[in-house]
């Protein structure tokens, strides 16, 4: 056996927060809390991180990321995708992101199923979501399921955390920290999405799904949703 | 799109069919003839019924009200509603008191809703809250297709039961899941799926990233050609005087229509009912010239 998989730097290079896509301008709705007074240091921005690990990363991108391995059609998951992400900002970011992960992965990680997918896109047939973007690549690059989720995951996770750092703001050994604990939560969260059934698809937690509208409304923001 | 992006969502991704046996059934098919709504086809089986329709106003709009004779679902009860408002005609369909789930022990209770609305034709849901009791399980299964033309206002309040001791959320899980298609004539395309599940037990529900400290949840889920940013703004603005904490969003446009979707967190079934008949109250309006919702119970 090879010491390194074939797919392993591929991936690292997808999940690298250098990865362009725009992650450093998204809060996913914390940027409510922060104004609300609710984030304001370590230990409650860590509550919010591993509620949105359990919830949103879990019901929606996780398992999103599931039934594409499990052959469910690309096309129909971005229609799904697009209808179950009720609050706008949210919405626009996953296509944002989306969509520069369908660039990038067009330019350097090219596969039938990608183009199939950056067709569906260009011809308006799909939005192109980032949790739909990556599975399509690392799928294409024989990456293991479980392996893709956790990446992805962990991914999330640390561009939420580096965004926090600024924001609230932490000191940067504090978001090494929230990582650490996050890792944890994020192992459980992969465990987690190969229980689900498809009718948990899209399962939201009220409370970040209001946060995430009222961010539309907030005067001074750092963060685009 | 593609017309199996609705066959995945309303089959596969879809909860199992559970095999337990129907406690009620109830299908309603209204058509509009000479101004006025009627129902043109009226049936009922079981635990399910609806009173002799009538008009709260002269706007056209008939009003029918949901019963349920056994006061409550229990475990392993399912009960269907198929409900068709034809192209122009106007519905309002309310229930004559709150929906109450008692214990479901291994098992669970399901409603399964499925709506359809014609051209033009308009359909206001509003029942009375939903109260889960200790050790309930709830799933509700709501099927909606509109047309480009159609409006749709469902408002839905889930309060938990009381308990002996005392304690909020004491039920074991809500699952309320509605879909809702619109059809463009060459295809359904999926416009909102809202998918509200509430496991009680499950770490942290009550606190911060979920409930927000609060036990009752709210949802208004408008679909209309009239829904715009300005709507929403305008309904975000009137939920402000509320002390619930509120969410207003939009959903993409499909077909020229678009879904406006309203969040409510708060510790009152009181004030969540207030905050949506505001809401609601703008609507009917603006839309229709109609008065305030006065629901008399019967």
């Amino acid at each position: 056996m090879k010491a390194t998989p074939g797919y392993q730097l591929a991936l690292q290079q997808l999940t690298d927060s250098a990865l362009p896509t725009g992650a450093f301008a998204h809060s996913f709705g914390f940027e409510t809390y922060i104004e609300r007074g609710l984030v304001r240091d370590e230990a409650s921005f860590g509550v919010w991180l591993s509620a949105f690990v359990r919830q949103q990363l879990t019901f929606s991108d996780g398992l999103a990321i599931r039934l594409v391995y499990e052959d469910h059609p690309v096309a129909e998951l971005d229609c799904l995708l697009t209808a179950q992400l009720l609050p706008r900002q949210l919405r626009e970011a996953s296509m944002k992101m989306g969509g520069r992960l369908l660039e990038i992965g067009g330019d350097v990680f090219p596969s039938q199923a990608l183009q199939e997918y950056r067709g569906l896109v260009s011809s308006g047939r799909a939005s192109g979501h980032q949790p739909l973007a990556f599975a399509v690549v690392a799928r294409s690059l024989g990456v293991p399921v479980n392996k893709a989720l956790a990446a992805y995951l962990f991914a999330a996770v640390t561009s939420l955390t580096q965004n926090a750092v600024r924001a609230v703001p932490l000191g940067q050994n504090a978001g090494q920290r929230l990582l650490r604990q996050a890792a944890d939560a994020v192992a459980a969260a992969v465990e987690r999405v190969g229980r689900l059934t498809p009718d948990d698809f899209g399962a939201v937690s009220p409370g970040l799904e209001i946060s995430q509208m009222r961010h539309e409304r907030q005067r001074a923001r750092m963060f685009m949703s | 799109m593609s017309t199996t992006a609705v066959g995945l969502g309303s089959t596969v991704l879809s909860p199992p069919v559970a095999d337990q046996p129907e406690r009620g059934r109830l299908e309603l098919v209204i058509t509009q003839r000479d101004g006025r709504s009627r129902a043109s086809r009226q049936f009922h089986e079981g635990a399910l019924r609806v009173l002799r329709p009538h008009f709260l106003d002269g706007s056209g709009q008939v009003c029918f009200v949901l019963v349920n004779p056994g006061g409550a679902y229990l475990g392993a009860d399912l009960y269907v509603i198929e409900v068709n408002v034809e192209d122009g005609a106007r519905l309002l369909l309310t229930t004559q008191s709150a929906t109450k789930i008692y214990r479901t022990p291994g098992s669970f209770a399901e409603q399964r809703m499925r709506l359809v609305l014609g051209d033009g034709a308009q359909l206001e849901l509003a029942p009375d809250q939903l109260i889960a009791f200790r050790e309930a399980s709830y799933r509700q299964n709501t099927h909606v297709t509109v047309r480009p033309t159609s409006s749709l206002i469902m408002a839905e309040v889930v309060t938990p039961g009381w308990s002996p001791d005392g304690a909020a959320f004491r039920y074991e899980e809500v699952r309320l899941r509605t879909e809702i298609a619109v059809d463009t004539g060459e295809a359904l395309q999926p416009l909102a799926l809202d998918n509200l599940l509430i496991v009680p037990s499950d770490a942290d529900v009550e606190g911060m990233g979920f409930m927000e400290g609060y036990s009752h949840v709210g949802s208004l889920l408008v679909v209309d050609r009239r829904v715009d940013q300005a709507l929403a703004d305008e309904l975000h603005e009137l939920t402000r005087m509320h002390e619930a904490y509120t969410g207003v969003s939009l959903t993409a446009t499909v077909a020229g229509t678009t879904g406006l979707v309203l969040r409510s967190l708060s510790n009152s079934t009181e004030e969540l009912q207030r905050l949506l008949q505001a809401s609601t109250t703008l609507l009917r309006r603006r839309w229709y010239g109609q008065l305030p919702l006065d629901l008399r119970k019967y």
